[in-house]
């Protein structure tokens, strides 16, 4: 079977990548870089669990081709925050009790986070439309729209106070 | 899955490959049914070529017609400013498929080529009377949408052709469409029922001019309610009238059974969501009997 040489930039680094061309973005994430934070689940791009974000938006990681890949920018949930500190929205899910389990949240975060870079100041119907392609059993989705718009407050904030500076 | 995967830079090439590999190839756009099929068995190219390094495929152009590029995505058209008035179905349609990863790189050109009867862009683009442009080794041809959707999955494609482009006209003045869909709940649904439609009205907003009115998941293609639309044509849009086309494309349409719905009940959204898109129609033109 053939293998493909794929160069990927994840989370800021470049991994080298040697694969077999019908291997997603997920399979090697998970199995080859051992970047496990990007959950896998239904694999037909129903549950959100392995979003990341490619170029900036939020995309199903279990049918994308990693050869799609090649040469853009990934972020999975392992990038997110910064050394140890936490991202505005990660912070705000922990504040607002939005994880129970947990399996849902990468995904959670990362549509949120691509949503929030679109749209600063959401309506909570936007936070709920934006996040329909994440399903979560446990929480009943309230307390992490509640986090998403205390997040996008608190993104607000640190804007108009450091002036224009924005988290990564 | 199995296969060769080909990446084309420009769109002579990807045609080449086309040609070169048959029907043991396949276009990749966006992957959320190609992807998806062949995980589960249902199809399984020897040759994967996927599109997304070849540049201008992506492109909107809206200088007097407008010419979607094979690799728009749903959520291009749902941001698109060109489609936030006449041709708001658009956006309509577009922002109730999947959530907002699927939108990010489903492309309208891929729904297109799936030919599902659930499509929920490729009603309104009926409305629009939309044609596709296909190349292939035999070189370009454009065909009318409607007579490109032959069946369920099945197109006027020919193997190895590329779809390059949808285009349609801009709408004359006193126009409007509407796009309504019926599923079991607002988001991540395949439609049980969905319906487009576009009217004109006569400069002094009185009579209808011309109307389409299209109905998915209740036919093997997408289809027009042409008996629905001619007792439109003409007249003046009172609700009677309205009403009047839903029930006649309630009547023309050929819905079955399925796991979403029975053909009974869909029958009866068709009846009651036609006259809701009109009367929507006739809202955003303003005036109007």
């Amino acid at each position: 079977m053939s293998r493909l040489a794929l160069s990927l930039r994840i989370n800021g680094e470049t991994h080298e990548v040697l694969t077999a061309p019908h291997r997603t973005l997920l399979d090697v994430l998970r199995d080859d870089l051992g970047l496990t934070g990007t959950k896998e689940n239904c694999l037909e791009a129903e549950c959100g669990v392995c979003t990341v974000l490619l170029d900036g938006r939020a995309v199903n990681a279990c049918i994308l081709l990693a050869a799609q890949c090649a040469g853009r920018e990934v972020v999975t949930i392992e990038g997110l925050a910064r050394g140890a500190e936490l991202h505005p929205l990660q912070r705000a899910f922990v504040e607002h009790g939005a994880v129970q389990c947990g399996y849902c949240i990468p995904g959670m975060l990362l549509a949120a986070k691509a949503y929030l870079d679109e749209d600063g100041a959401p309506t909570e119907d936007g936070i709920r439309e934006a996040l329909a392609g994440n399903l979560c059993r446990c929480t009943g989705y309230q307390k992490i729209a509640d986090a998403v718009l205390a997040a996008a407050a608190a993104l607000r904030g640190s804007r108009a106070g450091g002036g224009g500076c924005t988290h990564p | 899955m199995s296969f060769e995967y080909h990446e084309p830079a420009a769109v002579a090439e990807a045609v080449a490959l086309g040609a070169r590999f048959g029907e043991a190839g396949r276009f990749l756009a966006g992957g959320t049914d190609l992807i998806i099929q062949m995980r589960r068995g249902k199809v399984a190219p020897r040759h994967v070529l996927s599109l997304h390094r070849v540049p201008g495929l992506d492109r909107i152009e809206a200088n007097g017609a407008i010419t979607l590029g094979a690799l728009v995505t749903h959520r291009a058209v749902e941001r698109c400013a060109d489609f936030q008035g006449p041709l708001g179905a658009l956006v309509e349609g577009a922002r109730v498929v999947g959530g907002h990863q699927i939108r990010n790189v489903a492309t309208v050109g891929g729904n297109v080529v799936n030919a599902s009867p659930a499509a929920d862009v490729v009603p309104v683009l009926l409305t629009l009377d939309a044609t596709v442009t296909c190349l292939g080794p035999d070189g370009e041809r454009t065909l009318p949408l409607e007579g490109f959707l032959t069946g369920p999955g099945q197109t006027a494609r020919r193997p190895g052709e590329l779809l390059t482009a949808i285009r349609f006209e801009r709408l004359p003045p006193a126009s409007a469409t509407a796009f309504l869909k019926a599923g079991r709940r607002r988001a991540m649904e395949i439609s049980v029922v969905c319906v487009a439609a576009r009217l004109t009205l006569d400069p002094a907003r009185e009579r209808c001019l011309a109307a389409r009115i299209t109905l998915g998941a209740v036919a093997p293609t997408t289809m027009r309610a042409r008996a629905a639309e001619r007792a439109l044509e003409g007249r003046p849009l009172t609700d009677d009238v309205l009403r009047e086309a839903g029930r006649l494309a309630a009547g023309e349409c050929r819905p079955i059974s399925d796991v979403r719905a029975s053909a009974r009940y869909r029958r009866l959204l068709v009846e009651t969501l036609v006259p809701r898109a009109l009367r929507r129609c006739r809202e955003r033109i303003g005036g109007g009997a």
